[in-house]
């Protein structure tokens, strides 16, 4: 048994001699529960939904205000926000396209006659149409919709002791939608990130250390080459791997894109893959910039590890953004992963064209650039 | 004889450290050795001469341009073997080579000329397909110096070309280092602490310690620069410090070093030398367990301008 202790020993010793990986093996667990547990935590608070109102009555502007006025408590947090925000439409297409550019969550429709049918007692229903693309939110929207109504008919009731029923009627705007493909499009980027660290910066960190970069810098290649050669390398790297998981979802997982399903759409599939190819560059480019300044790999590799988990958590890649408290809206705000995301959530499932996702690729193509330019000055100043 | 590399009192400081101290050198279409221990300042001259360091004062130039303001013509002039491998271990020899080609711009024609010609001369075209990782230690070495002669450079710059590899490997390695010497005709710049290395493969030699260099010339001149003697070691059980001294003052000893149980004697003529040599250890309570008389090594010439051995 002396020897066991002696192997233990040698093993704890050489644990708390490498600081880093004492911290990984904390700091990692601790951001999956914080991020993590705030995300699924919250509830959904300020979705977007579209009134397209075709009736003007005391019974109407009662109903929306109850909409207005329906709170949701984040949990762990005494913070109760607005559930809905109200945005009104005039009509039912505009509402539509709304919903297919993921500008809003759901439509509800309060149609002609709905005031008089309930000052005549009659009963009268409302249209809710959900984007269930986004189950979880679409899941919290519904019943929230269901409760306004029974709110409004139970005062109709106890004012008039009358009997008119409202009905709510949900209709997903999508055929059924499971919550794994909702999560989807979060592994693509989720591959990308990983390549972006392992093959990319990794490569870095080795080629600087073993001398590679050196060797570079003695051949004509310029720096501006050598950068800009590994970052192509690593699009290609990142690309391979995007693309294999977009198939292994379609073909192993039953995630059914509509740009490719039933007719493939051109332009659809070109615009996701100009997505993912934007995100390898700006991810790579990131995680290039920040592997020069390493001297060993090891470090790096723990190191980018929390990058890595905070950006996930954070892009909205496995629950809405919507149910976000602030703080972590705000660091989604910034994170290039919820551009990413947000796109091909748009153009995989909503069939959206280039307009939807023009602010995403905006953002995405800023990020990108600047991230090239900064991988080209670390690299200028830290070899 | 043309000029390969020339320096102009070349000096890099790092803070207040001075690595390489106004070294003035003019190398020729020859075997050139740099000679020193570690830290010497032997890296950093070659990592001037190869352009990835900006001198603090003076300047070189090397194949005919300046390697501060000509940096990349000195770049697609020159070859360079680095202490550390950078080959690609999982790409085959003839993969390394083809990329290292494009990296000199060298077209797909002049490559298929050139790389099985050059593998050919280190033997390796038999294995020029398998990755190199499987390679041994003297292979990847010798692939890694044609790799350098790719672009045909006029200039060829190895930093310790064998360190780390076993004596068999190493005595291969010198072997195609002077046939491609001869055959190519490019000057070599070679750094070694090895001291047999050099004085088998320089035609000169320039001794640096401290940033400066110390002494220059063949080997042969190097080793007559030490006044004339010959050596004595002698291994001792027991030296007493009297013993020492006496040594040190004697009028037919030129240096005396100790080290562990041996102590090495430049003498001025090595037969009359031994008996005396016993006879004053003997008289001051020394014992000694062997004496050798030996010819002058670099090492001696390195120990006599430095003050320490190489080996320290």
């Amino acid at each position: 048994m002396k020897g066991a202790l002696a192997v233990c020993e040698r093993d704890v010793r050489k644990f708390f001699r490498q600081p880093f990986l004492v911290i990984s093996t904390v700091v990692g667990p601790f951001l999956t529960l914080v991020l993590l547990g705030s995300a699924f935590g919250g509830a959904i608070t300020h979705a977007p939904i579209a009134i397209v109102q075709e009736s003007y009555g005391p019974f109407s502007s009662n109903f929306i205000d109850i909409l207005q006025n329906q709170q949701s408590c984040e949990v762990g947090v005494i913070n109760c926000q607005n559930s809905f925000q109200i945005i009104y439409v005039p009509d039912i297409d505009t509402a539509q396209q709304m919903l297919r550019k993921g500008l809003v969550k759901a439509i509800v429709h309060i149609p002609e006659g709905f005031d008089t049918s309930l000052s005549e007692k009659s009963n009268v229903i409302i249209t809710v149409t959900l984007d269930n693309t986004d189950p979880l939110s679409a899941a919290a929207i519904g019943p929230g919709i269901v409760q306004a109504s029974q709110q409004l008919s139970s005062l109709i009731q106890t004012s008039t002791s009358g009997g008119s029923i409202i009905g709510v009627d949900l209709e997903n705007v999508y055929r059924t939608f499971l919550y794994i493909e909702f999560m989807a499009p979060g592994t693509f980027v989720q591959s990308i990130m990983f390549v972006s660290i392992i093959a990319g910066g990794v490569q870095v960190v080795n080629d600087k250390e073993r001398g590679i970069i050196e060797g570079y810098l003695v051949t004509p290649l310029k720096k501006y080459e050598i950068i800009i050669g590994v970052l192509l390398a690593g699009v290609v790297k990142a690309l391979i791997s995007a693309i294999a998981l977009f198939f292994l979802a379609i073909l192993v997982v039953g995630v059914r894109p509509l740009s490719v399903f039933p007719t493939p759409d051109l332009m659809g599939i070109t615009l996701t893959m100009f997505t993912l190819f934007l995100t390898s560059l700006g991810l790579i480019a990131m995680m290039t910039a920040y592997a020069v300044r390493f001297s060993t790999a090891d470090i790096y590799r723990v190191s980018s590890f929390p990058i890595n988990l905070t950006l996930y958590y954070t892009c909205g890649a496995i629950y809405p953004l919507d149910g976000f408290p602030t703080w972590m809206k705000d660091i989604s705000v910034i994170n290039p992963e919820t551009y990413a995301v947000h796109a091909l959530r748009l153009l995989m499932y909503n069939g959206a064209g280039f307009g939807a996702v023009a602010g995403d690729f905006a953002f995405l193509g800023v990020f990108t650039g600047l991230m090239v330019i900064l991988s080209l000055l670390a690299f200028r100043r830290g070899l | 004889m043309e000029t390969a590399v020339q320096t102009f009192d070349i000096t890099k400081r790092f803070g207040d450290f001075t690595a390489v101290d106004h070294i003035n050198l003019e190398i020729k279409q020859e075997v050139f050795g740099l000679l020193g221990p570690n830290g010497a300042g032997k890296t950093t001259l070659t990592r001037m001469l190869t352009t990835i360091l900006v001198p603090t004062e003076g300047t070189a130039t090397v194949a005919g341009a300046d390697i501060i303001h000509e940096a990349n013509k000195v770049r697609e002039r020159i070859g360079v073997v680095t202490q550390a491998s950078t080959l690609d271990n999982e790409l085959s020899a003839l993969e390394n080579m083809n990329l290292y080609g494009k990296y000199y711009g060298m077209s797909r024609k002049q490559r298929q000329d050139r790389i099985p010609e050059l593998l050919k001369v280190v033997e390796l075209q038999d294995r020029a397909r398998i990755p190199v990782g499987s390679y041994s230690g003297g292979m990847k070495r010798r692939l890694e110096i044609v790799r350098a002669l790719v672009h045909e450079p006029e200039v060829l710059l190895l930093d310790e070309p064998t360190t780390g590899l076993d004596p068999q490997a190493r005595a291969a390695v010198l072997e195609y280092i002077e046939r491609i010497h001869v055959d190519h005709g490019i000057a070599l710049l070679v750094t070694t602490h090895y001291l047999d290395e050099a004085e088998k493969l320089c035609n000169r030699l320039a001794i640096v310690d401290h940033g400066k260099v110390v002494a220059l010339g063949t080997p042969t001149e190097l080793k007559r620069q030490v006044s004339g003697g010959d050596i004595v070691e002698a291994n001792f059980s027991n030296l007493p410090e009297a013993a020492l001294k006496a040594l040190e003052r004697a009028e037919f000893v030129l240096q005396v070093k100790r080290r562990d149980s041996s102590l090495t004697i430049l003498v001025k003529n090595g037969a009359e030398a031994v008996p005396k040599i016993v006879g004053l250890i003997d008289s001051n309570g020394g014992k000694l367990r062997t004496i050798t008389l030996r010819e002058l090594t670099l090492d001696d010439v390195f120990l006599n301008f430095t003050g320490r051995s190489l080996g320290d």
